[in-house]
């Protein structure tokens, strides 16, 4: 507690107060990021210390604050696999044991750095509220805190691209304020129909030294879903949705 | 200079992936692009050692006329899927093909098609289905006692797939906002005929059942029923829930109305027992900050066997064994193989049982190591079973696993009437 109450004082004696309104600010960078309903390919790879890579290809839909599916396309082993998340509920359907299981947003359904919040990630403003909004660099930095505890991390730090009003780097951090693992938002892309946004995400986490993962998106498309969509009944069924 | 070209070398002889670890990623259009067909398989090779327990009753009923103290046994398995997709139809089949060898059985071979159904899917609301599919209803990780179509699944690995049955089925899925965010329901038909269905239960059959799925209060709820037709009528429900992020909580609930149940009575005579029977599971899975998951479930089969009942059956194993070595004749080790395949020889056939699993993902960094270590522990006869296993799956589309079994019990026990008293197993297994 007294750790938390240093670090917000650290925060707002260093930083004094600016006319940027952090809420409205995160909002733009969601908007940014992704339409609020869409369509994404994406391509994650886990890289170990020696070089040696796993790669995932996987279809995400997303619709709203709080729903997202992911659709596992490669390699093999994963194909057919989904992952659903409804608010804090998370699902996982593996064909061939068929039933969904609940997980977690800490646990990873790929291994490596990347967890499942990460994978299913929804707005950071529906997640999230801006405690402190400052200039730094000549960018934006926003210091967050989780709304719950159900969260995969309590405190993110994020620097925000002052004319882009994108994602530069998050920090991800414990209710102690200790860093679980950094996000860096790289090669800003076109994807048409107005996205223009980083198109890889590296990550790396003091917790697993040398390792990296990276996420790599090829396409987002805004588009709008049913509702039924994400639900469990229809989670054996997403392939038909590409 | 030249030092520096021969370092270099050496890094790129030795070390290749680390020298190109910094390429830029790509993603190639074609890797994404979605055709109308899709196939694919798995191929397993899964050698098994076992050490035989020579004292143990079905070790005398399984092996009376070759005696051994170990067997080896070569296992390999062979999956192909194939789909096609066109418009709101698609069709799915998946076969499988299971080959045996040991030098007791020598060889067999088994093909069947696991999965093979058509879909129509007009709206994310409506899908119907027709074919030979698996339906994997309930929520427990070894045991569903609300399954009431599917075949049982192993439950000392649940996660094999399974064998379907023909049937016709449709979902029906409607989302809102408040507490019940969704609702569905599940009717299925299950016709039983000569050559259709035919181990399900009574000939000229057609059997009804269904599921109503809510997500209600984050509670995942399953209201399932089961008509009476090829087997005796039951009903039940299942939930699951997160208690917190890392903690979740499950149960299943079953009833059914006349089962019946043959059983060898204390003077080795078979009778018939008839009553409605009440099965249960509850469970929890738990995760902690280091990765550590926890599945512990308690089962009661309703359908199980007492202990005494068990002892009943591993007497008359013994009489049988003792009548074939002094007469030669095997007339009564016959009749309890007919009765181990009538219900004395399911995977669970005990009333009582709690499971408790620890896995361990990617322990001192090792990415895609999972070890585990499982307990089967019957509660009627406190025999129980260990099962350690390292798991990798660092190789792209390869699995391997390593696996033991310790079995534990005092004479007529569960565990210590099994055939053998340990067992040593390495799957590979390959995707394609």
């Amino acid at each position: 507690m007294l750790k938390t109450i240093i670090f917000i004082m650290t925060f707002l004696m260093a930083f004094p107060a600016y006319a940027v309104d952090g809420k409205k600010l995160l909002e733009q960078v969601d908007r940014n990021l992704n339409p609020e309903s869409y369509e994404a390919y994406r391509k994650l790879i886990n890289i170990e210390p020696d070089g040696k890579r796993k790669e995932f290809t996987m279809y995400s839909a997303k619709k709203g604050q709080d729903k997202i599916v992911v659709l596992f396309l490669a390699p093999a082993s994963d194909k057919g696999r989904s992952t659903l998340r409804l608010g804090d509920n998370m699902w996982l359907n593996i064909p061939n044991i068929g039933k969904p299981i609940r997980i977690t947003s800490l646990q990873s359904v790929v291994g490596g750095v990347f967890n499942n919040a990460d994978i299913m990630n929804l707005d950071y403003s529906a997640e999230y509220d801006v405690e402190g909004v400052s200039e730094a660099a000549g960018n934006y930095l926003l210091l967050l805190k989780a709304r719950t505890k159900t969260v995969a991390y309590d405190r993110l730090k994020m620097w925000v691209d002052k004319g882009k009003k994108l994602p530069m780097k998050i920090e991800c951090l414990t209710e102690a304020s200790m860093l679980i693992k950094t996000l860096y938002f790289k090669d800003h892309k076109d994807f048409g129909g107005g996205i223009v946004r980083p198109a890889v995400i590296e990550t790396d986490s003091p917790l697993y030294k040398g390792y990296k993962s990276v996420m790599i998106y090829a396409k987002i498309k805004k588009r709008s879903f049913k509702d039924e969509v994400f639900t469990l009944t229809y989670m054996p069924n997403l392939e038909s949705l590409r | 200079m030249k030092r520096n070209i021969i370092l270099l070398f050496i890094l790129l002889l030795f070390f290749p992936a680390a020298v190109l670890a910094e390429e830029s990623y790509t993603f190639d259009a074609a890797e994404i692009e979605k055709k109308p067909y899709h196939f694919g398989g798995y191929v397993e090779l899964r050698p098994v050692m076992y050490v035989l327990d020579k004292d143990a009753a079905l070790y005398k009923l399984q092996y009376y006329q070759y005696p051994r103290s170990t067997l080896m046994e070569w296992n390999g398995r062979f999956q192909l899927e194939g789909s096609y997709e066109k418009g709101i139809g698609s069709v799915f089949v998946k076969t499988n093909t299971d080959l045996r060898y040991s030098s007791f059985a020598n060889g067999n071979e088994r093909t069947a098609i696991f999965d093979g159904y058509g879909t129509l899917k007009p709206s994310p609301s409506w899908k119907f289905e027709v074919g030979k599919k698996t339906l994997k209803w309930g929520k427990g990780y070894a045991w569903n006692p609300v399954n009431f179509i599917d075949r049982p699944k192993d439950p000392y690995d649940p996660d094999l797939p399974i064998e379907g049955y023909i049937m016709a089925t449709m979902d029906y899925i409607r989302s809102f906002d408040g507490p019940l965010k969704t609702f569905s329901f599940t009717p299925v038909i299950v016709p039983v005929y000569d050559h259709i269905n035919d181990d399900f239960g009574v000939n000229n059959r057609i059997n009804a059942a269904g599921k109503v799925y809510l997500l209600l209060y984050d509670t995942d709820l399953d209201f399932i029923f089961a008509a009476d037709g090829s087997r005796t009528a039951r009903m039940g429900m299942d939930f699951s829930r997160n208690i917190t992020t890392s903690f979740e909580i499950h149960g299943e609930l079953a009833y059914i109305k006349d089962y019946q149940q043959p059983f060898l009575d204390n003077a080795g005579v078979l009778q018939s027992r008839s009553q409605d029977v009440v099965s249960g599971l509850m469970g929890i899975r738990h995760l902690t900050t280091f990765d550590l998951t926890t599945i512990l479930e308690y089962y009661h089969n309703g359908m199980g066997f007492s202990a005494d009942d068990m002892k009943n059956y591993y007497n008359y194993i013994r009489q049988g064994y003792n009548r074939y070595s002094s007469t030669g004749n095997a007339q009564m080790l016959n009749i309890a193989q007919n009765l181990a395949t009538g219900g004395y020889g399911r995977l669970s056939p005990m009333e009582d049982y709690l499971q408790l699993r620890l896995s361990q993902k990617e322990p001192f960094d090792i990415l895609y190591f999972t070890p585990a270590v499982t307990v089967m522990f019957n509660l009627d006869d406190q025999s129980y079973n260990i099962t350690p296993e390292l798991l990798y799956t660092g190789i792209t589309n390869l699995e391997l696993r390593l696996r033991a079994g310790f079995i534990r019990g005092s004479r007529d026990t569960e565990f210590g009437e099994k055939a053998n008293d340990y067992r040593f197993e390495f799957r590979v297994g390959y995707y394609f």
